[in-house]
């Protein structure tokens, strides 16, 4: 029976070191939310255009050399409440700046913008490989009559997030894969939008300690208002963009994450031609 | 049947020495056909002289009854390559094994391997004991009233991977005192509940504690009576372990060992550290028995893995599998008015398969087709008749072990059971 030992010692010893494999970071996806458990992310962003796509999507200068900057913050949070559902919630402010080298030379605006709260259900999987989600998400502006913060309507999206995780050797891969149709209500301009963004992840190390993340994201938005207010795509109506970015994650602890992440606006209409910067901290915390 | 497909030669090939060497291909990923198998069996001539003979197969029951045969005269120039599809039609459900023999000039060899038609059919031709689930409860109400009188011992010591680690003592059925070690992950968040890992041992296995770095898992590994650190009082020989008591079923030792799987769920629920609600009980080979049986009879385990799980349809196994029964005609032999069929009567309260309609939890099983101590056929009778959500992963060219895809299947499923996303 020695042949039995020995079988039996690999089948537990090989079933304690796999179910550790699981331990990807990433939020805002397919996959589910653990029940209890709290993620906060306060994040920091910079936001520079000096250039823009016009309507037919023809590269083009600011006039009079203007340059459009925003920095923002952002508290995202998600909470695990069952094993089917997830609470969503973003508050974001930002201050948004455009210089030029005529009078006015500077215009600011800063405030609060779209409070997001949303639940997201955790639809399926596929072999516990692929996951599933649907998130329904209420938009509701903070802020009113400030074109350069927003439409300042309500608004509300529908989403489907797909995503999935792998082993590659020792190291593991992940994606993102999501789509979500936006309506913005009041009013016959409310423009109705395709959000969509796909994230391909690499961890370097087997403690998932460190990853690199790549993403290609887009918006395309339409509304009867053509109209030109700003580089920031939150403010136009009907425009159109892709931007690529590149993220960089390192895990302090299983609870405490840092991202940096660099994007650049690849093609668009009506809109800036944006380079994005941004440092997200993530916080989990389990109440179960 | 057999049919030649391009027979080629090859001359002039210039290679020093050589062999003849075979290759077998299964047209199906699993070894699992809906009604006729189907192989290719290729032989190549790596050697200087041409070679004249035979190939061909023999199919037999998992018992080695004959079913189906067939050859063909080959002759494989120098350096050349011989390929023969087959395919065997009209098998009745049921898992079989499959020879392919070569002889030729300067060559024989035999392969081996097992195939599955319409698995999903099988069933065994024996019922379960009617008092089989009085039995059990009767059983149970016997160990509840042994007062378990747990006693935990930390060992720093002993302790890695960030985890703690605890020798655990307690008494099982008949008073016994069984042993086991208990790890958990380290954690400042004093709220926190580990899911648990029940591991089960295999035959005459010693558990000790065992480690990982996953943080949200305590491991708690069990030493049945007679085994590893359990032998204060059972202390036989290896081959003397599976027989012990067999002639009265209330006395047979897997009675107790269950129990002590039983006992070791019910310490699990003395400590408030760990979750419940979210035990999965694993184990391969006996370990794979076990895991089947308690979850059955105690419905605390959440999940249940059980891979390569012997002693499955037992009566069907009397002719199918050289272990347990050389050991168990050998005590029958020593004990005179003991017969096979009352062993058998007494085993039929400690089959797999009848342990297997009563699980109620997700239950996963692995199973390698060239088993030759928990065979597929066995096996895959205690799968059908679990009605609990279930899955079965075949691993074609294996015995008596599973691959990693097993233990990665086993461990997603199980993080998505128990919600750990």
């Amino acid at each position: 029976m020695g042949l039995l030992k020995t079988f039996t010692k690999t089948i537990l010893i090989a079933l304690i070191l796999l179910i550790t494999t699981k331990g990807v970071t990433f939020a805002d996806g397919g996959f589910p939310v653990r029940p209890g458990r709290l993620l906060i992310s306060p994040s920091i962003s910079y936001f520079f255009a000096s250039s823009q796509w016009d309507s037919t999507g023809i590269k083009k200068p600011f006039a009079n050399g203007g340059k459009y900057t925003s920095f923002g913050g952002t508290l995202y949070s998600e909470y695990g409440i069952n094993r089917s559902f997830a609470a969503v919630a973003s508050l974001p402010f930002v201050y948004n700046q455009y210089t030029q080298n005529t009078a006015p030379r500077s215009t600011n605006s800063s405030g609060l913008t779209d409070l997001e709260t949303g639940i997201r259900y955790y639809l399926a999987n596929i072999d516990f490989i692929y996951y599933f989600s649907l998130q329904g998400t209420a938009i509701t502006p903070l802020y009113s009559n400030n074109a350069s913060l927003g439409y300042g309507k309500e608004g509300g999206e529908l989403k489907l997030a797909f995503s999935g995780s792998a082993p590659i050797g020792d190291l593991s891969c992940y994606f993102n894969a999501a789509d979500g149709v936006r309506q913005y209500f009041g009013g016959n301009n409310g423009p109705i939008q395709n959000r969509w963004n796909a994230t391909f992840g690499l961890s370097l190390d087997e403690e998932f300690s460190n990853q690199v993340s790549a993403t290609l994201s887009g918006i395309n938005s339409w509304s009867n208002d053509k109209s030109f207010v700003s580089a920031l795509p939150e403010t136009n109506k009907n425009f159109s963009f892709i931007q690529a970015s590149l993220s960089y994650g390192h895990s302090f602890t299983h609870e405490i994450s840092l991202f940096l992440s660099g994007g650049e606006f690849l093609t668009g209409k009506n809109t800036g031609v944006g380079t994005t910067v941004s440092l997200a901290f993530i916080y989990r915390l389990d109440y179960r | 049947m057999f049919a030649l497909t391009g027979l080629q030669q090859v001359f002039a090939q210039d290679e020093k020495g050589g062999d003849v060497s075979t290759t077998l291909t299964a047209h199906s990923s699993d070894g699992i056909f809906g009604s006729t198998a189907s192989y290719t069996f290729s032989v190549r001539n790596s050697s200087k002289t041409v070679q004249t003979g035979k190939v061909s197969y023999l199919v037999t029951t998992e018992a080695n009854k004959k079913v189906r045969a067939d050859s063909a005269r080959v002759k494989i120039g120098v350096g050349g390559n011989g390929s023969y599809n087959f395919d065997i039609p009209g098998l009745k459900p049921g898992f079989y094994k499959i020879n392919f023999m070569v002889n030729v000039t300067d060559y024989d060899d035999t392969t081996r391997k097992a195939f599955g038609i319409r698995p999903d059919q099988i069933q065994s031709q024996f019922g379960k004991p009617a008092d089989f689930e009085s039995f059990w409860l009767k059983t149970k109400e016997e160990l509840a009233k042994v007062k378990p009188e747990y006693k935990v011992t930390e060992m720093p010591d002993s302790a890695k991977d960030n985890r703690r680690v605890f020798k655990v003592e307690m008494k099982s059925l008949d008073g016994l005192v069984i042993r086991g070690f208990l790890t958990e992950p380290v954690t400042k968040n004093k709220n926190k509940k580990f899911a648990v890992l029940l591991g089960l041992p295999g035959y005459q296995v010693t558990l000790g504690p065992m480690f990982g770095t996953d943080p949200d898992i305590a491991i708690f590994t069990i030493n049945i009576r007679g085994s590893g650190y359990s032998r204060d009082v059972i202390n036989v020989r290896r081959e003397s372990y599976i027989v012990l008591n067999l002639e009265d079923k209330n006395r047979y030792v897997l009675r107790g060992a269950i129990m002590d799987c039983v006992r070791a769920v019910d310490f699990i629920y003395s400590r408030p550290e760990l979750r419940h609600d979210n035990i999965i009980a694993a184990g391969g080979s006996l370990g794979g028995f076990l895991a089947v049986a308690t979850s059955s009879i105690d419905k605390r385990i959440s999940f249940c893995s059980a891979a390569n799980p012997i002693l499955c349809d037992i009566r069907n196994l009397v002719n199918e599998v050289d272990w347990p029964f050389i050991d168990i005609r050998q005590y029958i032999s020593t004990r005179p008015g003991l017969t096979m069929e009352k062993v058998l009567e007494n085993l039929d309260y400690f089959d797999g398969k009848n342990f297997g309609t009563g699980l109620e939890c997700k239950t996963l099983v692995g199973m390698g087709l060239v088993d030759p101590i928990a065979p597929p056929n066995n096996v895959y009778i205690m799968y059908n008749g679990v009605r609990a959500q279930k899955h079965l992963i075949i691993f074609r060219d294996l015995g008596h072990e599973i691959g990693k895809k097993y233990s990665v299947y086993e461990g997603r499923w199980m993080r998505d059971t128990f919600a750990l996303f």
